[in-house]
C-alpha cells in the first residue's frame, strides 16, 4: 500500500466516508445481482425469458433501471398515515440487514469485526426488522396493511425461535460463537457441520424463508389477498428500502447459513493460503446455491395460511431444534 | 333434434309432468320440450313444497317473471291483445335424470304480490331480489328485499313493459338490417356486390 | 390548487373506513381487489381473521342483457350473449340458438351440430385452463398460470382460425353455423366450410394439451402447501348446492355425478364416449380437481368427434328474414361455469318478446354467504376462486 493512502484512510472521517460509500455500494449491489438472479430465474422455470430489453439481450441493467426509476417517483405518504413512524420504518428494516454484514467472514482475514458473539449479535439484529414490519403496518392508514403487520408480527416472532434454537446445534459443536471461530472449529473438525447439523440446517432455512416473508411463508405480503400487505401503501424509494432488504437479507442470512453449516469460506481439500484469494469466491458459491434454492421455492410453491404457519413452527420446528439441542449436547459431552 | 307439439306420441316427459301437476293441483303443458305446470297463486309455496319433497325436484335452477303488456315502451307490442298480467315463474329440475319443469302463476299487474319462496329453496333468495327490482313483485316474508343489481338510488322497474329504452328514444327500432344473404338467396346489388 | 384534506379523509374512510376498535372491523374486499374475478364486492365483517357474516354486492357490470333483447332480433343478440361469460365465448351462443331454432322446428345438418360441439368443447378447455391458471396463483404459486395459459394460446388460435374472434366468435346462425364466404367482390357464392388443416391441428393441440394437463397434475396435485390450503376448505354438501343452484363442476365435485351433456340433446353428445368427473368431499381441492380432469375428458370428446364428422351443409334452409313463431321455450347447456339456459318466449316477431337468461355463475355465488360463514380471511380467497365464477356471468 502506498504512504499517502494509509495516511489518507487514517484520517477518521475519510476512513468514514470511505465505509459509508462502500456500504452504499455494496447493498444495492447485491440487493440488484440477486434480483437480477430471482427474474432471470423464475423466467426459466416458467417458459419465459425474463429481463431482455434493458442492457443488450441479457437484460442485465433491468434493475439498475429500476432503481433509478423508483427513486425519481413520487413520494406519496397517506394523509392519515403516522408520519414519523411511517417514515422510519423502512429505514428500520434496511438497517437491520445491513449491520448483518459486519459478522460476515469472506476470508481468514476478510471480515468486518470478528466479535466474539457474532452469531449472538447476528440473530438479535436481524430482530430489529420485526419491529419496522410491525411499524409500517400499522402506520400506514389502511386495513390491508394493519392485517398484513398483525400477521407479519406473529409469523416473524413465532420464526424467531426455530431460527435461534438452530444455530445452538452448531455453536456447540464448535464450541465458540464468534464467526471466524466457528469456520475454523469446522477446518480443523475437516467436515462441515452439515454432515450431522442436517435438522439443524434444514430448520434455519425453513426459519429463513419465514423471516424473510418469501413463499411459503409470505401470508404478510400476499399478494393476491392484501393486495401488498403492509407494504402497500408505500411508493418510490421508500418501497425501494423494503425491497432491497430482502434481497440483500436473502444473501446474508444464505451466508450465515452457509458459514455455520457449509463450512463458510472453506472447501475441503483447498490449502490454507490459497483461501484467502478463493475464500470469498467459495462463500459466494455457496450463498448463490441457497439463493437459488429459496428462489426455487417460491415459484413452486403457493403460501401457507396464517395458523398452519404459527402450527408449524410451534408445534414442528421448536421441538425438533430442542431435541436437535438436547442429542447435540449429550452426544459432544460422550465423545 | 325438435319435438312439434303436434306429434302423435306421447312425450317422453308426459306421465312425469301429469302426476307433478296432479299433486299440485295445477295444470300441465308440454310445447317445445319444455314441460310447464300453472298453479293458481295461493298454492305457490305448497306446491314447491310438494315437488321438492314427493318429485325429487330438488334442484333450483331459476325464478324471474313476463310481463305481458299490450302497451310496450321498447320493443315490439304483442300481435294478439292479451290479459295484463305478471307472470311468475320458476324452473325445478332433479339431479338424476334432468327433468326440468317450470311452474308458473299469475299475479295482479297492480299489485303483484306472493309468499316466498326461501324457505323452501334457498337459493330462491337472489332469484326473488331481481325479480323485485326488475318488476316490481312484493315477495312476502323475505328476509332482505332490497337490490340486487341497481343502485339504491334506482327509481323504477327496468323489465316491465312500460319502462322505456333511453337509446330507443334517441333513435327508434331500425327494423331489419341484415348485411348476409342466405345460401341460394336472392341477390341484392350493395356496396360489395355493384350491380355492373 | 389546493386539496381539501377533509374531503380527502372523508374519501378514504368512504372507501376503507379506518376503523380501528378491538371489536370486529369491516373489510371491504373489492371491487377492485387482485382476486376478486372482476367487480365483485365482498363487505365482510371479520374478528380477526375469522370472518363471520359475508354480504356479497354484485351489480357492478349489470349490462341489461334481458331489456336489450326485447329491442334486437335474434341474430342480432347472437353478437351480443357470448359477452355473457366471457371467457368461455362460444358456449354461450349454442343454448340461445338452439332455443330459437326449436321454436322455428328446424332441423339442424350434422356437420353443423358437430363443429358447435368440437367449439363448445374447445371453449370449455379454455375456460378450464383459465381457472388452473388463475386458482394457483391466487394461493400463491405463481408458476401454473404460465404453463396453463400457453396451452390455452393454442386452443385461442384454432377458436381464432374457424370463426374469426378468439373470445367473442358470434359464429352460430340460426340453422347451423356461419358458412364463411370468401372476401371480395368475386366470391359471394362460394361457401367455405372449416379452414385447411384445421383437423390436424387440432389433433395436435388436444395431445399438447392433455400432456399440459399432465403437467400441472404434477406441478400442483401432490403439492402438501396446495393440500393444506384446500382440502377440507369450503366444504359444499350436495343438498345445499342443489337448494342454491350452484351446477357443473361445483356440483360435481359434491359427489352428484349431473352432467346436462349426459341428459340434454341439444348437441350429439350421446355419440361420444367420455366420463362424468366427480369428486367425494366438495371441497375447494376437489373442485380443482374436477376442472382439471375435465379438461382430459373434452380432449378425448374433440378427437373423436374429428375422426367421426360427417359432409354435408354447414347450415339449413332458413328465410331471409328471421320471424321465430309463437311459443315459449328453455333450452339448458352445459357450459364449462355450470348449467346456462335461456327461456325464450315468442310471439311470432324477429325478437323475442322476453328472454330469460340463467346464468351459472349467478346461482353458484349465491351461496357465498353460507360457504363463507367462520371462514379464514385467506380461506375466502380459497373459497371464491375454487367456484370459478366470471362477474359477467354474474351480473348479464
Amino acid at each position: 500500500m502506498p504512504e499517502w493512502v494509509t495516511d489518507l484512510f487514517s484520517n477518521f472521517w475519510v476512513s468514514l466516508g470511505g465505509k459509508l460509500a462502500l456500504v452504499a455500494l455494496l447493498i444495492p449491489l447485491v440487493g440488484m445481482v440477486i434480483g437480477f438472479a430471482e427474474m432471470k430465474l423464475s423466467a426459466k422455470m416458467q417458459y419465459r425469458i425474463g429481463p431482455y430489453f434493458a442492457g443488450g439481450r441479457w437484460g442485465w441493467a433491468q434493475l439498475i433501471a429500476d432503481g433509478v426509476k423508483f427513486f425519481q417517483k413520487e413520494d406519496i405518504i397517506p394523509t392519515d398515515a403516522d408520519r414519523p413512524v411511517f417514515k422510519s420504518a423502512p429505514i428500520l428494516v434496511l438497517v437491520g440487514t445491513v449491520a448483518l454484514f459486519v459478522v460476515i467472514p469472506f476470508g481468514p482475514n476478510l471480515i468486518f469485526r470478528d466479535l466474539d458473539v457474532g452469531i449472538f449479535y447476528a440473530l438479535a439484529i436481524s430482530s430489529l426488522s420485526t419491529i419496522g414490519v410491525l411499524m409500517a403496518g400499522w402506520s400506514s392508514a389502511n386495513k390491508y396493511s394493519l392485517i398484513g403487520g398483525l400477521r407479519a408480527a406473529g409469523q416473524l416472532i413465532a420464526y424467531e425461535l426455530p431460527l435461534v434454537l438452530a444455530v445452538v446445534g452448531s455453536v456447540i459443536m464448535a464450541g465458540t460463537m464468534s464467526m471466524q471461530g466457528i469456520v475454523q472449529a469446522q477446518i480443523d473438525a475437516g467436515y462441515p457441520y452439515v454432515i450431522f447439523q442436517f435438522v439443524g440446517f434444514a430448520i434455519f432455512m425453513i426459519a429463513t424463508l419465514a423471516e424473510l416473508t418469501r413463499i411459503p411463508f409470505d401470508m404478510p405480503i400476499a399478494e393476491s389477498e392484501l393486495v401488498m400487505g403492509y407494504v402497500t401503501e408505500y411508493s418510490g424509494f421508500r418501497f425501494l428500502f423494503f425491497f432491497l432488504a430482502e434481497f440483500a437479507n436473502m444473501f446474508t442470512m444464505s451466508a450465515i447459513a452457509a458459514t455455520l453449516f457449509l463450512g463458510g469460506y472453506w472447501l475441503p481439500g483447498v490449502p490454507e493460503d490459497v483461501l484467502a484469494y478463493a475464500g470469498p469466491v467459495i462463500l459466494i458459491a455457496k450463498v448463490f446455491l441457497l439463493v437459488f434454492v429459496m428462489i426455487w421455492f417460491r415459484w413452486t410453491f403457493p403460501r401457507f395460511r396464517e395458523d398452519q404457519l404459527q402450527g408449524l413452527a410451534w408445534k414442528w420446528l421448536v421441538p425438533l431444534a430442542l431435541v436437535n439441542i438436547a442429542v447435540t449436547a449429550t452426544l459432544k459431552v460422550v465423545l | 333434434m325438435t319435438q312439434s307439439p303436434s306429434e302423435t306420441e306421447a312425450h317422453p316427459l308426459q306421465g312425469f309432468v301429469d302426476g307433478v301437476a296432479a299433486a299440485v293441483g295445477g295444470t300441465a303443458e308440454i310445447q317445445f320440450d319444455t314441460a310447464k305446470v300453472r298453479v293458481p297463486a295461493e298454492g305457490w309455496v305448497e306446491a314447491h313444497t310438494t315437488a321438492r319433497d314427493q318429485h325429487d325436484l330438488v334442484f333450483f335452477s331459476w325464478l324471474s317473471a313476463t310481463d305481458w303488456a299490450n302497451t310496450v315502451e321498447a320493443g315490439d307490442s304483442l300481435a294478439d291483445e292479451v290479459e295484463e298480467r305478471i307472470e311468475l315463474m320458476t324452473a325445478l329440475s332433479d339431479l338424476t335424470e334432468g327433468r326440468l319443469v317450470i311452474f308458473s302463476t299469475d299475479l295482479d299487474k297492480a299489485d303483484p304480490r306472493i309468499p316466498t319462496l326461501v324457505n323452501v329453496y334457498a337459493g330462491a333468495n337472489w332469484h326473488e331480489r331481481e325479480a323485485h327490482e326488475m318488476f316490481g313483485i312484493d315477495f312476502e316474508g323475505h328476509p332482505n328485499l332490497i337490490h340486487l343489481y341497481l343502485p339504491d338510488s334506482f327509481v323504477g322497474n327496468p323489465l316491465r313493459k312500460s319502462y322505456p329504452l333511453l337509446s330507443r328514444e334517441v333513435k327508434p327500432w331500425p327494423g331489419t338490417v341484415d348485411v348476409e344473404a342466405m345460401p341460394d338467396g336472392a341477390d341484392e346489388p350493395s356496396r360489395e356486390n355493384p350491380e355492373s | 390548487m389546493t386539496i381539501d384534506s377533509d374531503v380527502v379523509r372523508h374519501l378514504s374512510e368512504a372507501q376503507v373506513s379506518v376503523e380501528l376498535e378491538t371489536g370486529d372491523m369491516t373489510l371491504n374486499i373489492g371491487p377492485q381487489h387482485p382476486s376478486t374475478h372482476g367487480v365483485l364486492r365482498l363487505v365482510a365483517r371479520v374478528d380477526g381473521e375469522r370472518c363471520f357474516d359475508v354480504k356479497p354486492v354484485i351489480g357492478y357490470m349489470h349490462r341489461g342483457y334481458e331489456k336489450l333483447a326485447e329491442v334486437r332480433n335474434y341474430p342480432q343478440i347472437t353478437t351480443i350473449v357470448n359477452r355473457i361469460d366471457w371467457v368461455s365465448g362460444y358456449a354461450n351462443e349454442v343454448p340461445f340458438i338452439t332455443a330459437a331454432e326449436k321454436l322455428m322446428e328446424v332441423e339442424v345438418p350434422e356437420r353443423a351440430q358437430y363443429i358447435r360441439l368440437i367449439l363448445t368443447e374447445m371453449a370449455r378447455i379454455s375456460s378450464h385452463l383459465v381457472f388452473n391458471a388463475s386458482y394457483p396463483l391466487e394461493l400463491g404459486a405463481a408458476t401454473p398460470l404460465f404453463f396453463a395459459l400457453r396451452e390455452r394460446e393454442r386452443v385461442l388460435d384454432l377458436l381464432e382460425s374457424v370463426t374469426g374472434g378468439r373470445f367473442h366468435p358470434n359464429f352460430n346462425r340460426i340453422g347451423g353455423v356461419k358458412p364463411a364466404y370468401g372476401s371480395g367482390s368475386n366470391t359471394r357464392k362460394q361457401i367455405q366450410d372449416l379452414p385447411a388443416g384445421f383437423f390436424a391441428e387440432t389433433r395436435v393441440a388436444m395431445d399438447q394439451v392433455a400432456e399440459a394437463v399432465d403437467q400441472l397434475e404434477d406441478l400442483v396435485a401432490g403439492n402438501e402447501i396446495i393440500l393444506a390450503r384446500t382440502r377440507g376448505v369450503g366444504v359444499l354438501p350436495p343438498e345445499v348446492a342443489a337448494a342454491y343452484g350452484v351446477s357443473g363442476p361445483n356440483l360435481r365435485a359434491s359427489g352428484v355425478p349431473f352432467d346436462l351433456r349426459k341428459t340434454q340433446d341439444y348437441l350429439p353428445y350421446d355419440k361420444f364416449d367420455f366420463d362424468v368427473i366427480t369428486a367425494p368431499n366438495g371441497d375447494c381441492w376437489d373442485r380443482w380437481h374436477v376442472r382439471l380432469q375435465e379438461i382430459r375428458e373434452s380432449t378425448k370428446i374433440v378427437q373423436q368427434a374429428i375422426d367421426s364428422i360427417p359432409a354435408g351443409p354447414l347450415q339449413a334452409k332458413v328465410p331471409k328474414v328471421i320471424k321465430v313463431p309463437a311459443g315459449q321455450t328453455y333450452v339448458r347447456a352445459e357450459n364449462p361455469k355450470g348449467e346456462m339456459g335461456y327461456y325464450i318466449v315468442s310471439d311470432g316477431g324477429q325478437g323475442p318478446y322476453r328472454l330469460k337468461i340463467r346464468s351459472a355463475s349467478f346461482s353458484n355465488i349465491s351461496i357465498l354467504p353460507w360457504i363463507l360463514e367462520g371462514a379464514l380471511v385467506p380461506d375466502i380467497i380459497a373459497i371464491m376462486g375454487s367456484l370459478d365464477f366470471v362477474l359477467g356471468d354474474v351480473d348479464r
